[in-house]
């Protein structure tokens, strides 16, 4: 296929956390507000005045300091990130919006609160409570703590309006994103995809890490070119699989397994689309606070949700993406030391064939990815096997 | 009264024998070594050996919200 | 190949034969000092307790003599006592001689049981080892408590259990509420006069660990062997293994669960609501728990508990229960702070380290139950001597320790052998320090209020979770109970302690305090052994205390077979 409009560009942008547009923005006089997780809306992040930054560490090597900190045996993730603050990579960072939704994230914030790591006089880390359960209840106290810990704080620390009025016109900017991030995400779903795996991964890491208003347009070019981009004449992959698992920030790695003749046509995974492009709606009469508050609750389909029709109703929701997405497979893969995932994915490695019948590749992975060898092994035995059922399946 | 005195002697001194005995359990860790090389080891044997369930098996089906 | 009498007499000194040392050997006999230590035990210092070990095994040559006093007091009122209790709780507590029918399926259905029930006195021996007076009685009142408690739960859990009662329900199945061991059983205080609330894997994992820690292990290579990797907390992996081996009793209709204390309680939770395949109500308690914002939604989620509760069994919560039950409560916790103030400020505290570690969490996860009001007023009776007669209780410490994070469940008695070796008197740990909360019953909203902040500070999650600042409480309680010695538990899988593991390298040093760091895997002792956690210890106080032990013969011994 032709290359895409603006992917080397946007792929330049994914190889440090402070990156062209992020420093263009901070000279726009707005603030960079930096957050590890879903749980933290990132439009309430990109209201006037502010930016997201969902923090990445491109490029790490071995996180030695961090590891004096967090020990060898958390996740390297975490520990990367922490690497990534003592070298100062995140001094362009003007608050550290935190979660306490999973532990070793939960633990590189507090570091970043405990020793003085971010070098701005004005830096604040302020961490939310996020509930583990989908109902009124929760939602009520997220909306609770998103007022006091995220909007209070940034109309009181930098004078943000965070009014509905602002709210609003955050969340149409917000939405605007996603109804193009899910319009590129449609052609996966075709039989022949016009987007690889690895381009819509880039668009998408890109949405996350830089400011919105400056790529934008970058994002339209893309979709306008999308609309008539052809196929390749000759199938380069042979097969079309899942990616679903905890924290993934590498589009190499998706490059890696398309390689090997998987095409990633869905990514349901913490930094993917699925969820997390979908439009935030106000309903008559709410606040957009409360749907804003609403509306992450009841799409994140993280692990961390324990109501017992959501554990179960997870499953499904991963089989529907395949089947919408036309997918022969599911790699589900986990970063090593993730509690979540790690029983996430053995219960989606057991359900998956045996109740929804896809066949599932199960790996664990290094944030730093020093194991291609073993798995583009794994990645090509899946392949052929699923080639092998299908082969069976016809005959 | 000397059946009855006599009755209560054996008695004592069957207890005395019992109790001196079980100190004599406690005292060399007879109950220990007892449960070590032959309790435990037939218990090993007796599950290890069992007949179990495969609950990997276990229906997934949808649950209705629970409030 | 018969066996010969060389052999059997090679094994009889194996079993029961103390070789004395050398030095021992070529002393002149003195029958004074022989009467003396018959009659008194012999000094601390003189007792090598590490020379009555059988092998690898943990067994005893012979138990050791602590003087006729003592020895007499052990063997009537600890031995004969909770063996005979043993069996007449099950009585006591079982459906009257049916409970014997029970409890025998029981043992010989699960592993947790027919493998561990018997070697509970090993357990008592393993804790108590070198303690004399006051110290021994008291702490082993504790560890009976404790016994006892565990016979009510399995016995309960028998009755209820279909799978011994051949896949049909026994009437109590439909009146037991099963829980996560996480959750407390403070939870179901309105509902205790019509059913009982008892902890799925209390017994078959968290007691049979420290009792016998063989049984555990088969539990974890289950998990594992579904595919879960090795490195998430065993302690999840050993409950869900559990139903992957298909031995936990099936006693009730429902389950609840909670998020305490780590993301692996969590995720647990996905596979045990896979294999339980029944009603699971879970009661997620907020992470940012000082948070005064939090706390609505705490109590909501208790409720919530509540109802589902009542809808499930059809029975509404009595509130006079609840009240008779937080108030009755009320009472241990009291206690337990006059024992902190003894602990903290006096050295005529009575309870050894295992027995004030294991008690404490034992009671409070449980909730008000009869036996502990009991053992209660027997230690206090002892505390109350102790403190008035001026009697120290652990007279040969050295160090005044506190023990941090989580500790190794298959050597809960290190503290019994760092007192008995080198003095390290573990006056307080962590889990101690949990469940810190007075219930308040006068209106229901303080009720509620109090009850969520209860279980907002259960064990782990009360210092691991909820920032920084709790974790680094360690510095505060070290001053508030006169602690000189930091013993920080290094949970090798525990990813909340091992992410701030650099931050308190840093503070030590900064603060100059003498910390010991023990590595372990909490209930698998395939991981660090015994042995290393002893040499660690042996390692820190010979070159950097430059201290020489109180028992030499305790310093490097084999128990890697022991129970």
């Amino acid at each position: 296929m032709k290359d895409l409009v603006h992917i080397f560009e946007l792929e330049d942008l994914l190889q440090e956390a402070n990156n062209k547009l992020v420093r263009q923005a901070k000279e726009d006089g707005k603030k960079a507000l930096g957050y590890t997780c879903y749980f933290m809306p990132e439009v309430l992040l990109d209201l006037p005045g502010c930016f997201s930054v969902r923090l990445r560490a491109p490029r790490s090597g071995s996180p030695d300091m961090a590891t004096y900190y967090m020990s060898n045996r958390t996740c390297m993730y975490g520990r990367c990130l922490l690497e990534r603050a003592l070298e100062g990579g995140f001094n362009f960072l003007d608050a550290q919006m935190a979660t306490e939704t999973c532990t070793v994230t939960c633990r590189f914030q507090e570091h970043l609160q405990l020793m003085d790591i971010i070098k701005n006089p004005d830096f604040f880390c302020e961490f939310t409570d996020v509930p583990f359960k989908k109902n009124e209840n929760s939602i009520d106290h997220y909306e609770k703590q998103l007022q006091d810990h995220v909007l209070d704080k940034l109309s009181d620390r930098f004078g943000i309006d965070t009014s509905d009025e602002a709210l609003l016109k955050a969340i149409e900017e917000h939405n605007e994103i996603c109804r193009l991030i899910t319009e590129i995400g449609r052609y996966r779903k075709l039989d022949e995809p016009t987007i690889t795996g690895w381009e819509f991964s880039v668009i998408q890491l890109a949405t996350l890490v830089c400011p919105k208003y400056l790529i934008i347009d970058m994002l339209k070019d893309i979709a306008e070119q999308l609309k008539t981009r052809k196929p390749d004449a000759k199938k380069t992959y042979r097969c079309k699989v899942v990616l679903t698992g905890s924290e993934e920030d590498d589009p190499s790695f998706i490059k890696l397994i398309e390689e090997c003749g998987a095409l990633v046509v869905a990514d349901r995974h913490c930094y993917g689309s699925l969820p997390g492009r979908e439009e935030i709606i106000v309903k008559e009469g709410e606040r957009p606070l409360r749907a804003i508050a609403r509306h992450y609750i009841e799409t994140s389909e993280c692990p961390r949700f324990m109501d017992q029709h959501i554990m179960r109703e997870r499953k499904q929701y991963l089989a529907d993406v395949a089947k919408e997405y036309k997918a022969d497979g599911i790699i589900i893969s986990q970063m090593k030391f993730c509690e979540y995932w790690s029983y996430e994915r053995t219960i989606d490695t057991l359900i998956l064939p045996r109740d929804f019948g896809y066949p599932v590749c199960s790996i664990e992975k290094e944030y730093v990815n020093n194991a291609v060898g073993q798995l583009r092994t794994r990645f090509q035995a899946f392949v052929e096997s699923i080639e092998l059922k299908n082969i069976q399946k016809e005959a | 009264m000397k059946a009855i005195g006599k009755f209560f002697f054996k008695l004592l001194k069957f207890a005395a024998i019992v109790y001196a005995i079980l100190f004599a359990v406690f005292y060399w860790d007879l109950d220990g070594k007892f449960l070590y090389y032959i309790w435990e080891p037939l218990m090993i044997k007796r599950f290890d050996n069992m007949k179990r369930a495969d609950n990997t098996m276990t229906p997934y089906s949808m649950k209705d919200p629970v409030e | 190949m018969g066996i010969t009498l060389k052999d059997i007499k090679a094994k009889y000194r194996e079993l029961f034969v103390v070789e004395k040392s050398p030095e021992e050997k070529n002393k002149p006999f003195d029958p004074k000092k022989a009467a003396h230590d018959f009659w008194y035990g012999k000094e601390h210092e003189e007792r090598r307790l590490g020379d009555l070990y059988v092998g690898n095994t943990g067994l005893y040559k012979h138990r050791e003599w602590r003087g006729v006093k003592d020895t007499m007091y052990y063997f009537n009122m600890i031995w004969l006592y909770n063996y005979a209790h043993m069996v007449s709780d099950i009585m006591k507590y079982g459906d009257g001689p049916k409970a014997i029918v029970d409890f025998t399926k029981g043992t010989l259905r699960y592993r947790w049981m027919g493998q561990t029930y018997l070697t509970v006195m090993h357990w008592f021996d393993r804790g108590l080892e070198g303690t004399r007076g006051e110290a021994m009685k008291a702490s082993a009142w504790h560890y009976r408590a404790m016994v006892s408690e565990t016979i009510r739960q399995f016995m309960r859990m028998f009755e209820a259990d279909k799978k011994i009662h051949g896949g049909e329900a026994p009437e109590k199945w439909n009146k037991t509420i099963a829980h996560n061991e996480t959750l407390s059983g403070n939870i179901f205080y309105g509902w205790r006069d019509q059913l009982d609330d008892v902890a799925l894997e209390m017994i078959p994992y968290f007691v049979s660990v420290h009792v016998n820690n063989h049984t555990v292990l088969n539990y974890i290579d289950a998990a594992q062997s579904i595919g879960l990797p090795s490195d998430p907390c065993p302690m999840c992996q050993a409950e869900y293994g559990l139903f992957v081996q298909d031995d936990y009793p099936d006693y009730s209709p429902v389950m609840l669960t909670s998020n305490e204390a780590c993301d692996g309680s969590v995720a647990t939770s996905v596979l045990q609501d896979w294999f339980l395949n029944r009603p699971l109500y879970a009661m997620p308690q907020p992470m940012r728990y000082d948070d005064p914002l939090v706390q609505e939604h705490c109590q909501k989620e208790i409720e919530g508990a509540w109802k589902f509760v009542e809808e499930q069994f059809g029975i509404k919560m009595d509130w006079d229960q609840y009240v008779k039950h937080a108030q009755s409560f009320n009472k241990l916790t009291e206690f337990e702070w006059e024992k902190w103030d003894v602990a903290a400020n006096t050295p005529y505290y009575p309870i050894n380290g295992v027995a004030q570690a294991l008690y404490r969490i034992y009671y409070s996860q449980d909730g008000d139950r009869p036996i502990w009001h009991e053992t209660d007023a027997r230690v206090k009776a002892i505390m109350e001597k102790t403190v008035k007669n001026k009697i120290e209780c652990f007279p040969k410490t050295r160090h005044r320790a506190i023990a941090w994070s989580c500790a190794p469940l298959y050597y809960s008695n290190w503290c019994t052998w760092a007192y008995n070796c080198w003095g390290i008197n573990c006056v307080i740990n962590m889990d101690s320090l949990m469940f810190d909360q007075y219930l308040r019953t006068d209106t229901y909203e303080h009720a509620l209020e109090d009850l969520s902040w209860f279980n907002e500070k259960a064990p782990m999650r009360a210092m691991a979770v909820g920032g920084h600042e709790h974790i680094l409480s360690l510095f505060d309680y070290m001053e508030r109970f006169n602690c000189d010695m930091v013993i920080m538990y290094d949970q090798l899988q525990c990813k909340g302690m091992q992410g701030i593991h650099g931050v308190f390298e840093d503070e030590f040093r900064k603060r100059d305090i003498h910390a010991i760091w023990i590595p372990h895997a909490l209930p698998d002792k395939r991981t660090v052994s015994r042995a290393e956690i002893r040499d660690i210890i042996n390692d820190y106080m010979t070159t950097v205390m430059r201290e020489e032990p109180l028992d030499p013969s305790l310093l490097d011994f084999d128990d890697a077979m022991s129970w």
